[in-house]
């Protein structure tokens, strides 16, 4: 225990947000100006409490008869002994004390690219999401629209992505400090990437083998790439605690799955996305056998059972139109 | 509610100016046949009303007429139909032209021609007849529709008999005169007074185009009626098997119907072209400088069935698309022809008349044609045994051309329905290339 001696007000999140060096115990802490450390906290009372030395080597708190009392793990005390890590309010302020030999953690290792932060993410993200539009535009561009088309679908998707990375960029100055603009937009971009790339696998992989439930179930796949942007951004927010924004990520993801399927249901009682797959490629990219019309019908035949049952089933609560 | 009142105010303001500057000129003698024929069918002619039996507000008002001295009443079953299938919440009652009330009890109903028999409290003088021998009628004579046109009042309109229309499934007549909304169900007459038809429906993209139940089919349901002890105890059962027998003679005229085949080149394309269905061609090259060509077949029938207010049933409809590019590359045409593909649009929002669709999707390929096939099937939840059936297909055959064909069989049977997909599904083709 070794003076100069620090009282530290903690925000709820635990980190500083203030620090009062002391060079002496002990220290006299309230809203009254002849304090050694003064809270601008209407619950503290002017000569709230003291910290003092325990005479066995460490640091107490005694509650100076206030109105509100020192309140330690949701106990209010009137003395107790204090480790650099004991968190105690007075009012609503939170403190801690520690001293100047408090042994620190050593330094966490830098998982930072610091090279990558600023312009060049910001610009491959933005590389990224004009060549996409581009590509996706020109695919759809079946009408002669005309350049005003190409002009559109990037001031739309640009002005959506930087809402988004905005959003994130915002939170970031927020709950990590630094804005980190760059970094999210090229996040979102390759989220866009990969949105795309799976949901063209998917659709071209279903055409191909006549897999009708691998675009049925599209916008699950699309919400699962979501959810790990969100993880990704969760992390460039706060590298602390991967395992804990993992579960975070991926209890979005389930909720908006759960959410789709819902809608789906509602919108046209049945869980796909869509009743059949209406995506058509060249002819060559097909592997799935032909199947003879008598096959088909077969097939056809089969649906009849269900949907006699679904016919007594009441719609909404409602059994008759 | 307020600008509807001033226009009928200053209609009548016009009218009355338009009067007074007429008085100068001679008027043509008035009709004495309308005049006449009205002051004699007056005491048998009647509004039927159907009613919400909570608050006994009106839901639906069409025309109706006694027939001879009995207590019975002619109308039409879209005049009935809530009353029919939804007895527990729709009453019926009439209202005659004196003004008196009383309440209708539903008989018999004949959906296929739309027709309905309903008992009242009170007899006939019997001015409206419906004898074994039927009149024959000669185009161009004189008939009058009566009834109460838009629950104005009771009215009487002079047209002409203009012959068999062969447009709708079943026979109509066409009768060149005003028909409007609360008039069906009314009677048609001939200048001796009797029963040429029931007033049913008009054409609303024409001018005095209307049409009428002939009144043979009135007589049938009449000797159905006097053959009953009770009536139907469920008109949905009833109903529901009318619409099972009109699509069974639907199919089979259709099956017996030989196909016309249709050039949209290099494709044969299938399509029945007949009285009842009509076929039209469309073609986007002409119109505008679009980098692909789309020529279209479309066939159907015009005439369907209307069961409730919400469902209309027993028609079949049949769709050709060529699209060929030679312009756009394999995928950019890919993309064309799955956004025509998808929006042949299989209805699939959440319906209450119907369950969700049922789909099943294949690679198919009938030895003259390979294609994507989907088929999807609805099945009508108040009437057991029928079914909405959507045949959609794309051909397969190349990468920069497709034939899309939708074909739409509504209110069918489950063997009718895929009697129907397997006939497409096996005369579609692509010419042999000498």
């Amino acid at each position: 225990m070794n003076a100069p001696y620090f009282v530290e007000v903690l925000a709820r999140n635990g980190e500083v947000r203030q620090r009062q060096r002391v060079e002496t115990l002990p220290i006299r802490i309230g809203r009254a100006y002849d304090n050694d450390l003064i809270l601008d906290d209407h619950h503290a009372s002017p000569h709230h409490a003291l910290i003092e030395d325990d005479g066995q080597g460490g640091l107490q708190v005694r509650d100076l008869d206030s109105n509100n009392g020192v309140v330690c793990q949701g106990c209010r005390r009137e003395q107790m002994q204090i480790g650099g890590d004991t968190v105690f309010r007075l009012g609503h302020t939170s403190l801690r004390v520690r001293c100047a030999d408090y042994a620190v953690a050593d330094a966490r290792r830098d998982t930072t690219r610091h090279g990558w932060e600023g312009w060049p993410p910001a610009l491959a993200g933005g590389i990224i999401l004009v060549l996409l539009t581009l590509v996706g535009t020109w695919g759809e561009d079946t009408e002669k629209a005309g350049a005003i088309l190409y002009v559109n679908a990037l001031a739309g998707l640009l002005g959506m992505a930087l809402l988004w990375s905005g959003g994130w960029t915002l939170a970031n100055r927020l709950f990590g400090g630094q804005t980190r603009f760059g970094r999210h937009l090229f996040i979102a971009a390759c989220g866009l990437l990969v949105i795309e790339t799976v949901s063209l696998l998917s659709s071209v992989a279903a055409y191909a083998l006549s897999l009708v439930t691998l675009t049925q179930f599209d916008s699950l796949l699309e919400i699962l790439v979501v959810a790990g942007m969100v993880y990704f951004h969760l992390l460039t927010i706060n590298p602390n605690h991967p395992k804990r924004i993992a579960v975070s990520a991926v209890v979005v993801g389930l909720l908006g799955m759960g959410l789709v399927l819902m809608v789906n249901f509602q919108k046209g009682g049945i869980f796909a996305d869509e009743l059949y797959n209406s995506d058509l490629y060249s002819p060559a990219l097909r592997l799935s056998a032909d199947k003879p019309v008598n096959q088909f019908l077969e097939e056809a035949q089969h649906l009849k059972p269900q949907l006699d049952a679904e016919r007594g089933k009441p719609v909404n609560g409602v059994s008759e139109y | 509610m307020k600008s509807f009142f001033l226009f009928a105010l200053s209609l009548f303001c016009f009218n009355a100016l338009a009067q007074s500057a007429d008085d100068a000129v001679e008027l043509p003698a008035p009709s004495s046949t309308a005049q006449r024929l009205y002051a004699a069918a007056k005491g048998d002619l009647l509004q039927v009303r159907v009613l919400l039996k909570s608050g006994r507000t009106q839901s639906s008002v069409g025309s109706g007429f006694m027939i001879g001295t009995s207590n019975l009443v002619v109308t039409n079953y879209h005049v009935m139909s809530q009353v029919a299938l939804e007895p527990e919440t729709y009453v019926g009652e009439y209202r005659d032209t004196a003004g008196r009330r009383g309440a209708v009890e539903l008989l018999a109903v004949d959906v296929l021609h739309d027709l309905a028999v309903v008992r009242v409290d009170r007899s006939g003088s019997g001015f409206f007849k419906v004898p074994q021998a039927l009149p024959a009628l000669k185009q161009g004579q004189y008939l009058y529709s009566l009834g109460n046109p838009l629950d104005l009042g009771f009215a009487i309109s002079e047209g002409a008999y203009n012959g068999i229309v062969s447009r709708s499934f079943y026979e109509q007549l066409m009768f060149t005169g005003p028909i409007n909304a609360g008039m069906s169900g009314g009677p048609n007459v001939t200048v001796e007074g009797r029963v040429a038809g029931v007033n049913v429906s008009k054409r609303t993209d024409g001018e005095l185009v209307s049409f009428l139940v002939p009144v043979r089919f009135v007589r049938d349901l009449l000797q159905r009626v006097a053959a009953q002890s009770n009536p139907p105890a469920d008109f949905k059962l009833e109903v529901g098997q009318q619409l099972l027998a009109h699509q069974a003679s639907m199919v089979d005229r259709l099956d017996a119907t030989p196909l016309t085949f249709k050039q949209l080149s290099p494709y044969q394309v299938p399509v029945w072209e007949s009285d009842q269905v009509r076929c039209w061609g469309w073609s986007n090259t002409k119109q505008d400088n679009k980098p692909y060509t789309l020529d279209q077949v479309s066939c159907a029938m015009e005439a369907a069935l209307f069961v409730s207010g919400e469902v209309d049933t027993g028609y079949v409809s049949i769709q050709h698309k060529r699209i060929q590019s030679d312009e756009l590359g394999a995928w950019r045409f890919g993309g064309l022809a799955s956004r025509q593909f998808k929006s042949q649009g299989v209805g699939w929002h959440k319906d209450v008349r119907l369950t969700p669709s049922q789909c099943v999707e294949q690679f198919v390929d009938n030895g003259k044609l390979p294609m994507r096939a989907v088929l999807c099937v609805r099945a009508y939840r108040k009437f057991p045994e029928l079914y909405d059936f959507t045949l959609l297909t794309a051909s397969t055959d190349a990468s920069r051309m497709t034939l899309q064909s939708r074909v739409e069989a509504v209110g069918v049977s489950y063997p009718n329905g895929l009697r129907l997909a397997r006939i497409f599904l096996d005369s579609l083709a692509k010419e042999v290339q000498p």
